[in-house]
């Protein structure tokens, strides 16, 4: 059945024409999304202001709710800790056993290491922290994986600065807001970070895979090398990431690549840290090419 | 008998809210805000609320709000959610745009045809949000995409019960 002219909200010539009108204005408006999405797509960068200002207006709401998701989350893994006490002190107490055997080698190595590059007057730069931050909040509703810092600008944030907490990588700033910034994590599909397999030194790449999982792929061509349980670390290649930050602990073989889980949980992280660049001097002339963040 | 007509009759006089005309639009924003919540999940499978809202009000009532006005709503949810600017604008603007077309063709409507819609529609905004992200370089297999639609199609009828019952207390009939 063919559709009947179109909905008349009676006779009223003012009423038609205001149906009309927003008719009108919802397909330019959908123009107007479809230029901004195309904005978005290709120069990440053009609404930087906005989406900072943005972020500043979402964090009244995030941080002080952080102290009770936090609270719950706390009393939820400590009471799973008390349900096997006795096994795991066991098991803890051997693992510290051994960490202090390791502690101990560890310690003439970085000894032994310090007088080494002593000698060749190697210098390298220290990352230092810009400022500390809670993550305070996640994408919890879309398919990327970003988190969001309650440290902005005002903190000395900018964008593009690596984030890491006591355990290991987070991930990179993508949105910078005067009191909070958006974080990319490692798990997501558009973080690609160069890293080492601890083991033994080959260099591989990792990436997220959207799911909280990162997805390790050597470099070199040859048999799988890795195994699970593995720990994979920033090599330091690309002048973002300082090296030897932990990133992953593998946890099964897939193919050539491995499947990783982060060591810094995002949801179990309290305190994450904002390092600068660790050759700011590589940052600056990725920019220019233009290889700048999704 | 004597106490009943004792009681005071509460749906006399009662009129619509006032500022009624914008609850709707209102509510959308609250859901969308949602997204604020601290909830830091290892992966991104809960529904978009404000999505959901919309659609639930639009299918609810037809002249809830010109269809412009989605515009508005999708990049203030762009901006808070930190989605590409301009995704949810297109989306939220077309899907009303596509409800309005849908109207002149439906000649009856049930529950059932409105789940249907929201269902079609979700499967929409999923995969414009999929294949935006994979333009940007974050590309995910489609099968992880499954377990947040499903999620998102069961939470429509909640969306729709809280947009009617937020329908009857703005128009003063609870």
């Amino acid at each position: 059945m063919a559709p009947p002219a179109g909905p008349r909200p009676g006779w009223s010539r003012r009423a038609q024409y205001g149906l009309f009108f927003s008719f009108i204005a919802a397909i330019v408006s959908v123009a107007i999304g479809l230029i901004l999405l195309a904005f978005s797509i290709a120069a990440p960068g053009t609404f930087k202001d906005l989406r900072g200002l943005a972020l500043d207006l979402t964090t009244p709401i995030s941080v002080p709710l952080h102290g009770i998701s936090a609270t719950v989350h706390g009393l939820a893994s400590g009471a799973g800790d008390y349900w096997d006490a006795a096994s795991q002190n066991e098991r803890l107490k051997r693992e510290n056993q051994g960490m202090r055997e390791q502690l101990v080698a560890a310690r003439a190595i970085q000894q032994e290491n310090r007088q080494l590059k002593g000698t060749l007057r190697l210098r390298e730069q220290l990352p230092d922290a810009v400022a500390t931050g809670r993550l305070v909040g996640s994408s919890f509703q879309s398919p990327r994986r970003f988190a969001i810092l309650s440290a902005g600008k005002r903190d000395g944030v900018r964008i593009g600065m690596p984030v890491r907490a006591s355990r290991g990588l987070i991930g990179r700033v993508v949105d910078a807001g005067a009191l909070s910034s958006r974080i990319l994590l490692v798990s997501d599909s558009a973080s690609i970070v160069p890293a080492r397999h601890l083991r033994t030194g080959q260099a591989v790449i990792a990436q997220g895979r959207g799911d909280g999982t990162i997805v390790i792929k050597p470099l070199e061509v040859g048999r799988n090398p890795f195994r699970p349980g593995d720990s994979i670390i920033t090599s330091g290649t690309g002048g973002l990431y300082p090296p030897l930050v932990p990133i992953a602990r593998i946890k099964r073989l897939e193919g050539d690549n491995a499947i990783a889980v982060p060591f810094a949980e995002p949801s179990a992280t309290s305190f994450a840290i904002v390092l600068r660049p660790f050759e700011p001097e590589a940052m600056v002339t990725r920019a220019q090419v233009g290889q700048e963040l999704p | 008998m004597v106490r009943s007509a004792l009681a005071q009759n509460r749906r006399i006089g009662r009129g619509p809210i006032s500022a009624a005309a914008y609850v709707p639009a209102v509510s959308v924003i609250m859901a969308t805000l949602l997204s604020a919540l601290p909830i830091i999940a290892l992966n991104g499978w809960f529904p978009d609320f404000g999505f959901l809202a919309l659609i639930a009000w639009r299918l609810l009532r037809a002249d809830v709000w010109p269809s412009w006005w989605a515009a508005p709503l999708g990049l203030f949810s762009d901006l808070v959610t930190g989605s590409p600017l301009g995704l949810s604008v297109v989306v939220w603007t077309s899907s009303m745009l596509a409800l309005d077309l849908l109207d002149r063709r439906t000649q009856w409507r049930d529950y059932w045809i409105e789940w249907l819609l929201a269902s079609l529609l979700i499967l929409l905004h999923e995969t414009a949000q999929w294949q935006v992200a994979a333009w940007m370089g974050a590309r995910v297999p489609m099968s992880s995409m499954i377990p947040p639609l499903l999620i998102a199609i069961a939470a429509f009828p909640v969306a729709a019960w809280m947009a009617s019952r937020l329908d009857r207390w703005r128009l003063g009939r609870s």
